[in-house]
């Protein structure tokens, strides 16, 4: 069974139990209804908040999912542009990101709390969204940092050991030079220009 | 109306009440597949369902209790 399924039947017992307490709460008088009220009323519930706030986590991982907001459909389009140079199309087509978390793997804040973090800013752009209007184009604030290419990149043969990098490697790692805009790799997503680029289609 | 005189059993009926209304729509945002399910998760839901659990343990600190002399 899915994750999402014995969720979903988690959920299903505590309301059964809880609908017992709704039409017969005199069982709470003897000890075994006591033990059970706790279960049905407190414990099941709080472990169906946390499983629940998890699962919804989980899913805010996935590309569908950031792609499902209007704003960022042509962000996912750019994803299948058939031109190498293009640095999030190169990544997602080689499978360099696992692609069903594309977005998550190169946009996450690889911190302790950045999950969270990363939460916290997805409210803030669904209030963007749906109460107030999206930039056009869309910046992230603060900049891109290298530190999320340098989670994969660090440490590989291929990186480490090209004499640019090698050159510049200290304003790489303390962030004061950028990967993707201080000339080096600096074709992004370009989501504005991707309806008019050729597009790779993966063979079904 | 003051807490004490509620009873016990009113306190569990409105507990289970939001915790079931709580449930069914963390089923809602689990099914459905937008970003604003988790909104609803979060804001809805997952309060309903803290209120309840208030409500719950509410419950066990004022809800009416036998007399003192009542007792073993």
């Amino acid at each position: 069974m899915a994750p999402t399924g014995i969720l979903v039947a988690l959920i299903v017992l505590t309301i059964a139990l809880a609908a017992v307490f709704l039409m017969r709460p005199t069982i709470t008088v003897g000890t075994t209804g006591k033990i059970l009220a706790f279960a049905a009323l407190c414990a099941l519930p709080v472990l169906c908040i946390v499983t629940g706030m998890s699962a919804h986590m989980q899913r805010s991982e996935q590309t569908k999912f950031c792609i499902s907001c209007h704003s960022m459909e042509n962000y996912g389009k750019s994803l299948y542009v058939d031109n190498p140079n293009y640095i999030p199309a190169q990544h997602f087509q080689n499978h360099r990101v696992p692609p069903d978390m594309a977005c998550y793997a190169c946009h996450t804040d690889y911190t302790i709390y950045g999950p969270l973090k990363d939460k916290l800013k997805g409210i803030t752009r669904i209030y963007l969204q749906y109460v107030s209007t999206p930039p056009n184009p869309i910046h992230i604030s603060g900049g891109y940092s290298n530190l999320q290419c340098l989670h994969c990149h660090a440490g590989a043969r291929s990186f480490e050991e090209n004499p640019i990098h090698v050159a510049i490697m200290d304003s790489l790692k303390t962030n004061q030079m950028s990967c993707i805009s201080s000339g080096c790799h600096d074709t992004v997503h370009n989501a504005s220009e991707v309806d008019h680029l050729k597009m790779w289609r993966p063979a079904q | 109306m003051k807490l004490r005189a509620i009873g016990i059993l009113r306190f569990l009926q409105v507990s289970s009440s939001l915790i079931i209304l709580g449930l069914l729509v963390e089923i809602v945002s689990l099914l459905w597949f937008h970003p604003l399910a988790f909104v609803l998760f979060a804001f809805v839901g997952a309060s309903l369902m803290g209120l309840g659990i208030l409500v719950y343990l509410a419950s066990l600190v004022f809800a009416v209790s036998p007399p003192a002399e009542n007792r073993g």
